[in-house]
């Protein structure tokens, strides 16, 4: 594809919008209302009505979907920048395509996880009443208030990040972007010069090398499982091995959403040679590389939880091990990794549909997973803690509605980038033409 | 009741080891070649905007449920 027509495709997205997409927008506005309608029941009446708000009404769970979900979403987040700063930093050009759907997906899912926190907390504007004056204080105690922190310093790095990167895209394809943008597109390119754009890809290489060792090994792998690790008195969530099991679990929810993100981009765009097959086969390779490291370190929490282990841990893991549920989401990874493998052995086997198929898969597992881990967490705690306490844990309409509607937000999110920003970053169609020529130079 | 020291586990954890690659970040804006600080200025008011606008836009929300429902 020439440098023309890759920007001809790059911008294909302005220059239409079809009556799919309004009528794909009146279904995300729906599932948002939907979502609404049941966080204004909450909101009226208290999170009683889900169930969470006591020990009496839940099994001892007052943690539940909401905390599960937030876990998923961040997951999905971390993942979707770290391919990204990949890209950039180690020249996994092939992936080039999808980074920067890679990094909105980040955005989006980091949206829509914090909302989870300003949902659970139960009245929104606690956030900043309880956390402002607290910060300074418990900072250096409290792990909710690092989490809050950790949160908080990835969404920025990852918004700097974008708006640094966007500035070479916005400048040289302005005016076949839509004008009614114009203020946004003013406010992105204060200062721009076309001499800044060494020194900031060079700015740009120092934040993804910040997010690389950030986002994988401090804060999916440090600072949101410390949350659970470093609560005493649950048996299930101790442990050393909760580090890389939630990374493993964030990486590859997070191939999976930029899997499904770049399949759909590329469908509906007729984006074939952008974004073309040697992305997803490549992308295929590595969600069946982490979803094993994934079974790997579920391997590890079970043989260490059932052989000669603590009492508190072998019931929790026994009890893991019984529900259905966990069984479930361990089959339907096994299941998505022989699909990557078969297609693997058997190229005939890979088709595109099919690979988002498994990474749907993939997505429903991990959010299982993350649930359960939540839920059975508390309801088998050190002393059998909570066993009197009344009730099953069974997520409301309420909390599972939510799931709808933050799923919606961020197709919502998807659809207003789309018609914002070039959402396949410039450097990829460049590069590609870059690459014509040497070939036919040689 | 006794009072938490000041100092804790987080102080080293967060602004001593979370916080170094974005100190390394910033050094690196600031200092490698070559060095431009108009985009320094432009890199440090992103951070530093899209914090304001972040945690100031839920101050505003905050203030707003306030004068609404209270």
């Amino acid at each position: 594809m020439s440098t023309d027509a890759g920007r001809e495709a790059l911008v294909r997205p302005f220059q239409r919008t079809t009556k799919r997409y309004y009528g794909l927008l009146a279904l995300v506005l729906l599932a948002i209302g939907v979502f609404a309608a049941g966080y204004t029941q909450q909101l009226q009446h208290g999170l009683i009505v889900t169930g969470l708000g006591d020990w009496g009404s839940g099994g001892g769970v007052p943690w539940g979907l909401y905390i599960g979900a937030f876990i998923w979403w961040v997951g999905i987040a971390h993942g979707g920048i770290i391919l990204s700063a990949a890209v950039r930093l180690i020249g996994l050009d092939t992936y080039q395509p999808v980074a920067r759907i890679a990094e909105l997906l980040t955005i989006a899912a980091l949206s829509v996880a914090g909302l989870y926190i300003i949902v659970h907390v139960g009245r929104p504007d606690r956030i900043v009443t309880s956390i402002i004056p607290a910060w300074p204080t418990r900072v250096h105690w409290s792990p909710l208030v690092w989490d809050v922190t950790v949160i908080t310093l990835y969404f920025v790095l990852t918004a700097t990040y974008l708006s640094l990167t966007i500035r070479y895209d916005v400048h040289r394809l302005r005016d076949r972007m839509p004008d009614i943008f114009d203020p946004v597109y003013d406010l992105m390119l204060i200062g721009y010069t076309e001499k800044e754009d060494e020194i900031v890809e060079r700015m740009v290489w120092w934040v993804a090398l910040a997010i690389i060792i950030l986002a994988p090994l401090l804060l999916h792998g440090g600072v949101i499982p410390w949350l659970f690790a470093l609560l005493p008195s649950m048996a299930g969530w101790a442990g050393g091995v909760q580090g890389p099991s939630f990374l493993m679990i964030a990486l590859t929810s997070a191939i999976s959403g930029v899997i499904i993100a770049a399949a759909i981009f590329r469908r509906v765009y007729g984006w074939q040679e952008l974004i073309g097959d040697e992305v997803f086969r490549g992308l295929a390779k590595w969600l069946g590389f982490f979803g094993l490291l994934f079974l790997w370190l579920q391997l590890q929490q079970v043989v260490t939880g059932i052989f000669a282990a603590p009492v508190s841990l072998t019931h929790a893991t026994e009890a893991k091990l019984a529900k259905p549920l966990y069984q479930a989401l361990i089959a339907m990874v096994v299941a998505a990794e022989a699909y990557i493998f078969a297609s693997a052995l058997k190229p005939k086997l890979f088709t595109i549909p099919r690979l988002v198929g498994a990474s749907l898969l993939v997505l429903a597992a991990t959010l299982t997973e993350k649930v359960l881990f939540v839920v059975e967490g508390l309801q088998h705690a050190h002393f059998s803690l909570y066993d009197g306490v009344a009730g099953t844990y069974v997520p409301s309409l309420i909390e599972l509605s939510s799931l709808l509607g933050t799923t919606a937000i961020v197709v919502l999110y998807f659809m207003i980038f789309a018609k914002l920003i070039p959402v396949v970053e410039l450097h990829a169609v460049e590069d590609e033409h870059d690459a014509d020529g040497e070939e036919v130079s040689a | 009741m006794s009072q938490i020291p000041l100092l804790g586990p987080g102080t080293y954890l967060i602004f001593g080891i979370i916080l170094a690659p974005v100190y390394g970040m910033l050094l690196a804006w600031y200092f490698g070649d070559p060095i431009d600080k108009p985009r320094w200025r432009l890199g440090v008011g992103a951070l530093v905007g899209i914090t304001t606008a972040l945690w100031g836009g839920m101050y505003v929300f905050t203030v707003l449920i306030g004068v609404i429902f209270f």
